[in-house]
Parts: structure tokens; sequence; C-alpha cells
């Protein structure tokens, strides 16, 4: 056990955890942000994407003694009031269908738009070609990240 | 339990300050739709589908759990039609799960849309006349003189009120037994593309999945199963578990699939990630029970002996067993399919508190009233003591319709005397199944002098989900599942040859339709090449007699350009199917893209009745596109009786970058709907494979496909 002091979406939290326990446990169990999901545990899906210091990371392997003193940026806080143009263009486009790799994509894809604004499809392709959904939502993503780039210009 | 067959109208009118208008529909044990006011009863434990209040805040319920298939919009939609308000403005909420309330809520093989229509419609329309009627009668004018439209009744005169004015008198009212429907040509929302009310919170982290659900007290379980079905549990060592830190029980638990019992060691501790470590150091030895003998391989060679027996005649038309036997032009095929797990993108999970005499359930369901007829069948308790509280399901695609998980999490209840999350690892739910059946299909046919099908055989070798263990042996029509019988071939027959294995199977999304199509739509096509007919127009010689696939066919034609032939370096496949009603025909485009045939385009022509929401009917299309690429590149392999796929290393679902462009074209019906969610899975398999014979000669006859065979 020990104790773990992680900004989380802005907020200085104490965590009294296994240094050993992936961020993303850290996160849904402890700090209680459930947005950021669960779906492989072996950095596959994606679906634990949350931003370390403004970079997508899989928080299923990084332990979060790693994280000690650093800045994470969950879904719950990409924007205060959900109004990130990709969280419009998201609702536009009707791009989720479960939802559940919602928060994945979405994170990935922020820091994609943040690093690289203007993006080549076959960059999208390989930032989003990490993240899964089993419920293909991959043509509506495709659009939906055009149309945020489009919204965040205006 | 009361059988529901039939449904009546019930108005139930909660008087609470100021008036509000409730309406709903009653189980009924037989008899008519007879309409009953049961406001004395206040309405509150009674079911709700519209809720009106004075201040005209409207409330939709949605009885049908949302895995992403969209019936959260689309339910409500039908009611919001005939009630006259805009779907927009309107709240839609899920309804609570209870069957004597309100039938089935099981979510399974796209039916919702189709099996609700018609009493969601009654229901709106009850309440909208009801309300023109509460108008009318305010102004003193004939009720045929008012209209309602977008939450208020006009009167031809200019006059207007909305609903929440007139809900005190129309809460006192009778309801109608048979109300007037609107015509569907005056559908404003039926029809239209509306924006999903589920879909705000699914892009803010708010939507609450099972996995999400916390409960006071709640203690996190993960569990291991024997990699080998049916294993035993050897040895395991508990105190290395227990002194995992946060780690307070270990239990041995199990599961029924199909009547047989599975067992499971399970690690419950303070958070999810004590409960993995502490399920890491029980280091388990399992016993394989013997069962450790089959793989793959030997499962497809004894499907392959089994071939050789006639089996059981699923369906018939003509003699194809003479024509065989005169012999002529003889095509002969057989294909192969693996077994495939479910791979909801949320692992299985659910929370579970067992009490004296009661039981909560927290969780992602596709089948509610099933976990609360499991729950007070098994531990004996009354059924209105059975709580079932559903949540958004992060995908089910027919996974989340059995009750195996609830049973570990409920008996891991009693033992600890505390509610229970139970998260299944990836692993666990990759590898233990119930799977989609692995199949061998062999087809046959003889071929007459101009080129047409004279007599077709298609003989499925496969397990049976409704008949797993047991001493039946003969194979029942369920297996044949997505052969397409519509096509007018003089002499067919569609036989089955029933396998029982230990491994488990279950329903996946489409079904049998998920495997049949790729055997008979890939011969249909290996037909075409012999008699040396173009793949389309060889389809439509043999649906000229049936009207949906003829219109539809023909569209295909004209959408796709299809007469002015391929481009260049492409190669085009067709495969159709019906599935739920549903029908549909896919043509696939291919190319040589870096290396490998890559399919570029998938358009998909599709007849589903009268559509809700063609914006989700068409992400359902896309869906299941992606969703059957995917089992065309990955499958399960069983190896030493233990999948090898463990984890998305292994058994990658599609990835954003192999995703072709997917277009897809509803055609205008006024027919009843059918069902959409599946139908676009079982034609990708057979259209891509086709389009690869189309472009380098190629046919594959086996999924899922290799390198080799994607080589360009
Ligand atoms: S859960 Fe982290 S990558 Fe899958
Ligand atoms: S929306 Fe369901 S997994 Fe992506």
């Amino acid at each position: 056990m020990a104790s773990i002091q992680v900004r989380i979406n802005g907020e200085m939290r104490a965590m009294e955890v296994d240094p050993q326990m992936p961020l993303l446990w850290a996160i849904r169990d402890f700090a209680g942000l459930t947005g950021t999901k669960f779906g492989c545990g072996i950095g596959q899906c994606g679906a634990c994407t949350v931003h370390l210091d403004g970079v997508a990371v899989k928080s299923c392997t990084l332990p979060v003694s790693v994280v000690q003193g650093k800045s994470i940026t969950t879904i719950e806080g990409l924007s205060a009031d959900h109004s990130h143009p990709l969280q419009q263009a998201w609702i536009e486009e009707q791009v989720p269908q479960c939802g559940y790799c919602q928060s994945g994509q979405i994170m990935t894809a922020a820091a994609l738009l943040k690093k690289n604004p203007h993006p080549s499809d076959k960059e999208v392709s390989n930032a989003m070609s990490g993240v899964y959904c089993r419920c293909g939502t991959y043509p509506r993503i495709r659009k939906a990240i055009t149309k945020a780039i489009t919204l965040s210009k205006s | 339990m009361k059988k529901i067959n039939r449904r009546e109208f019930i108005q139930l009118s909660a008087l609470a300050s100021g008036g509000l208008l409730v309406i709903g529909v009653a189980p009924s044990e037989g008899g008519e739709q007879k309409i009953v006011n049961l406001s004395a009863n206040g309405g509150q434990s009674l079911n709700q589908f519209i809720s009106i209040g004075a201040d005209n805040h409207v409330i939709l319920y949605n009885h049908r759990p949302e895995m992403g298939q969209g019936t959260f919009e689309s339910m409500p939609m039908i009611l919001a039609e005939e009630l006259e308000v805009d779907i927009n403005n309107v709240e839609i909420r899920p309804s609570e799960a209870n069957e004597s309330l309100y039938g089935s809520q099981m979510v399974v093989g796209s039916r919702s849309v189709q099996s609700e229509f018609m009493i969601l419609r009654k229901m709106g329309a009850a309440a909208r006349t009801m309300l023109v009627a509460a108008a009318a009668q305010k102004w003193s004018v004939p009720e045929t003189e008012c209209a309602a439209k977008a939450g208020m009744v006009v009167h031809e005169s200019g006059m207007q009120v909305t609903y929440g004015e007139l809900v005190e008198v129309a809460s006192k009212m009778k309801a109608p037994e048979n109300p007037k429907l609107k015509d569907p040509k005056s559908f404003t929302i039926i029809g239209r593309s509306t924006r999903r009310q589920d879909i705000p919170v699914k892009t803010n982290g708010k939507a609450i999945f099972g996995i999400d659900v916390k409960v006071p007290g709640m203690k996190y379980a993960c569990i291991e199963h024997c990699p080998v079905w049916l294993g035993k549990i050897g040895s395991y060592d508990k105190n290395a578990a227990l002194k995992v830190s946060g780690v307070t029980h270990v239990e041995v638990t199990q599961r029924t699939v199909w009547g047989r019992k599975v067992d499971a060691v399970a690690v419950l501790g303070d958070n999810y990630w004590s409960a993995m470590q502490g399920k890491k150091a029980l280091n388990i030895q399992w016993d394989a029970n013997g069962l450790d003998g089959i793989s793959s391989a030997t499962i497809m060679s004894q499907f392959r002996e089994e071939a050789k027996k006639p089996g059981e005649i699923l369906h018939s038309v003509g003699d194809a067993e003479s024509v065989f036997q005169k012999g002529g032009t003889l095509v002969e095929a057989s294909y192969e399919l693996p077994y495939q797990a479910h791979v909801p993108m949320e692992p299985m999970n659910v929370v579970v508190n067992m009490t004296e005499n009661a039981a909560e359930f927290w969780g992602s369901t596709q089948h509610p009233n099933g976990v609360r007829t499991f729950l007070s069948t098994k531990y004996g308790i009354p059924r209105e003591n059975v709580r079932i509280n559903y949540t958004f399901m992060g995908g089910g695609f027919g996974r989340r319709s059995m009750t195996d998980v609830v049973e570990e999490a409920a008996d891991l209840s009693l033992k600890v005397n505390a509610p229970v999350k139970l998260i299944w690892p990836r692993e666990e739910d990759q590898t233990q199944g119930p799977f989609r059946n692995c199949s061998l299909n062999v087809c046959r046919a003889v071929l007459n002098g101009d080129g047409s099908i004279e007599a077709l055989e298609h003989k499925i070798v496969t397990q049976e989900i409704n008949n797993q263990t047991g001493d039946n042996n003969k194979a029942g029509r369920q297996i044949m599942g997505g052969v397409t019988t519509e096509y007018q071939i003089p002499n067919m027959t569609v036989r089955g040859v029933l396998q029982k294995l230990h491994i488990p199977i279950s329903y996946w999304r489409a079904v049998y339709h998920s495997t049949n199509p790729f055997a008979h739509e890939s011969f249909i096509d290996e037909l075409s090449v012999k008699a040396g007919k173009d793949p389309l127009e060889f389809r439509m010689s043999m649906m000229q007699n049936h009207e949906r696939y003829n219109r539809l066919l023909n569209e295909t034609m004209r959408i796709t350009n299809w007469k002015s032939g391929k481009k260049p370096g492409t190669g085009r496949g067709v495969a159709l199917v019906e599935r739920s009603g549903a029908h549909f025909v896919m043509v696939v485009e291919v190319q040589k893209k870096e290396g490998m045939i890559r399919p570029v385009k998938v358009t998909t022509v599709i007849d589903v009745g009268t559509c809700v929401n063609p914006d989700t009917v068409k992400a359902q299309v896309e869906g299941s596109v992606i969703m059957g690429l995917g089992a065309v590149y990955a499958g399960l392999t069983v190896n030493n009786g233990r999948i090898t796929e463990q984890n998305f290393d292994r058994y990658p679902i599609l990835k954003f970058n192999q995703c072709p462009e997917i277009e897809t074209h509803i055609l205008e019906s006024t027919g009843a709907p059918d069902g959409a969610g599946e139908a676009g899975l079982p034609t990708i398999a057979p259209a891509f494979a086709n389009a690869i014979f189309d472009l380098t000669g190629r046919r594959i006859r086996r999924l899922p496909m290799t390198q080799e065979d994607l080589k360009a």
C-alpha cells in the first residue's frame, strides 16, 4: 500500500492503493469515475484510454505508481460541459451504439487532434486502430472526427 | 408463471396534484382488448408507457433494454408518432423490469420493433384520442373539429390548448378500445432519422453500464473456470490468495449451462484489482477430466465422417434425391466455419445481492425477466421479492440472454453474505463460451443444360442450440436458419446431421444465419460460374416470383451500376439473405492493397418493411457488416480441449483501419416492420468470398480466411 497523489480532471487526489494497481482500477474503483472502461486488461482494445499529461495512454497496463504527481484527464474531464468539438460531432454523427468503447474512442481522437489538428486519413486510421468497437461504429467515428476538425475551425 | 397472450389497454390515472395522464397496457389472460379504468389503483405500481403531466412534461417509457440496437429511441418514437408529440421534446426513460406488467422484455433476434409496433401505436393513439376528446369537451365542440398536433389540440377556429391543460379531464376518461390509428402516409416521426436520446450520455462517461454499478457493502469478485470445458477443480492455494491485500474470500461456485454444471473458483475482495491479484495467487491446477483430447481438427474430421450419414430432412421440395441418382452435371463443395465468441466490449459482469427471502440484481442483461425467473426459481424467492435493475449494456450479441453469470454471483452473494459484483476477465469471456457453433456444410447440385439448377442439396453438420444434451439425436429445423429456400429450384433438400459435443454453443448475432449463408450463397455463386451466368442475374432468374427479392435485386443492379461492369483491378461479389423478416442483398467490392485483398466497399440494399428510424437501421447494418467481417478474419481454435485465443491479441475483432466503406440503401415500404439488427451479418462473408473469386479465381470455402487466402 502506498499513498499516490494524482491530479485527475484538475483535482488533486490522494489514493491509498497498491502501487502496482493499474491506473484503470484506481480511476474506477477508488476515484469513482466509471466513464473509463475495462475491455481486455492487456493494452489491446483501448477502452481504458485516458490522457496522461495530455497524451493518450491505455490505463489498464499502467501501474498507478507511474502517474504519481502527474495529471490525468478522463472522459468526465474532457470538457466542462461536454462541449468538446468531438463530443458535439459524436452526437451530430450519431456515433455510439452500445457506447461502451466510446470514452476510449473520444479520448484517443482528442489526443490526436491536440497533437495534430489536421491529421490525414492515414493518421486518423493509425491513431484510431488501437481502439476496438464491437458494435462497429468506425465509419461514423471517421465522419465525426472530420466534422470535429471543421467545428473547431469555426 | 402467468402466460401472457393478449394485453389490454389500461388507463392508469394517478391524479397527483394538477393531474397526470398515464397510459399503459396490462396483461390479460385471454379476452379481447378491453379497456379498464384503473384510476382507483393509483397507477404507480402499474406499468406505464406514456405519462403526461399538467406541466406538459411528457415521459415515454422504453421497456426494452438497450445494448446498442437503438430501441431506447425507436420504441418511444412509435408512441410519439401516434401521440403527436415532438420526440425531441419528451423525456425517454427506461421502464422497470416486470414481465407481469410489460410482457416480455427480452431483446433477441432483432424482434423488439417487429413485435411491439402495433401495441405501441395503439397506446399512443389511445392517449391522443382522449386528449382530443377532453379538448372538445372543454370547448363544447365536436371532436371531429379538433386535431392533435405537437403536444397540443387545435380547433378549426384556431383555438389551441396544450396536452398539459387537458390531462386532468383526460385522466378521468375511459381509454378507447380501438383508437383510430394514423394513416402511415401522414407519419412524421416513423421513417425519419431522429437523434437518439441515449447518445449524449455515451459521449461524456455518464452512461451507466452494469460494470459501473456500485452498491454499499459490495464485494468485487474475479473468477477462473477450467480452460478445458467441464474440467474439475484440482488443487489451489487458498491461503496465498487470502494473503493478497484487499482479498477477503476465496469461494467455489458453479454455473449451469444447458443443464450442465460448470465449476469455478472465485476470489472476492474490496476492489477488483485485489480480486484479480488473488486469482493469480491461487495457482489453480485443473483436472481436465479426460476432455482434453479434442481439437478443432478432430472436430472437423468427426464432422466430415458424420457428413456421410443422410441425416434428417429439414426442408424438401420436389425430389432432389432421384435427380442426383440420374446423374448430370454435378457440382459439389463443402464449407467450414469455426466457433466464435460473442465478445461484447463490456465483459460479462453482474451485481447480485441475496438476502433473506429476497434478491436484487443490477446489470447488463438482454433478458431481465429471465433473470427474475431464474433467481426466483432457483432460490425459492417469491417473484415479487426479486428486484431487477437493468442498465445500458456494453453489447450483448446473444450472450447476455443467459443467466449463468447471475447464478455464480448469486451463489457467491449467499456465501459471503454481501452484494457481489462479479466481473469475468476477458480471458474467461472468450474461452468459456457458450460459443457460436462451428459448422460443416456440404452442398451438391445438378445443373440443367441451360445452366439452371435442377436439384440442390445442402447438408448441415453441426450442433443444435436447443438440443445439446440428452438422447434425441435428430437434427431440428433450428440448424437450417439462413438457408435461402426462396430460390425457385424445382428439387431442393436441406438435411441436418446433429452433432453432440461437450463444448457449449449458444445464440450469437444472427444465430445459424451467421454460418449457413456463407455456404449457401457461396455455393449459389459457384453454380453461377459453372453455368456461365452472371451471379446477380443468376439469382434474379430464380427470384422472379418473389416480389421482395425481385425488387431488391433489381434495385441492387441499378444502385451498384452492376451492368456497366466492374472497375479495373476490382472484384465484385453478391449475396442475399432473409433474417427476422428483413430481406438484404449485399454487394462487396474488393481490391488488392499493399499485397492483400481488401474489401473496399460494401453496398447493401434492404427491405425491412416499415422502417422506424432509418439512421438506427443503417447503424445496425454497419455494425453487423463489421462484426461479420471480423468473423471472416478470426475464429476460435480448440486445442487440447481448450480455446487457444484467450484475449484480443489472438482473436482480434475488426479494427478501424480494416473497415471498408459501407453504404446502405433502405427501400421504401409500408409493410409491417421487420427486424433489422442482424441481417447485415450473414451476407458479408459469402459476398466477400465471392468477390475474391471474382478478382482472383480463388474459391475460399473455410473461415476464418488465412493470410494465404487473402494474399493479393
Ligand atoms: S482495457 Fe485497456 S486496452 Fe483493453
Ligand atoms: S459502441 Fe459498442 S463497442 Fe463501440
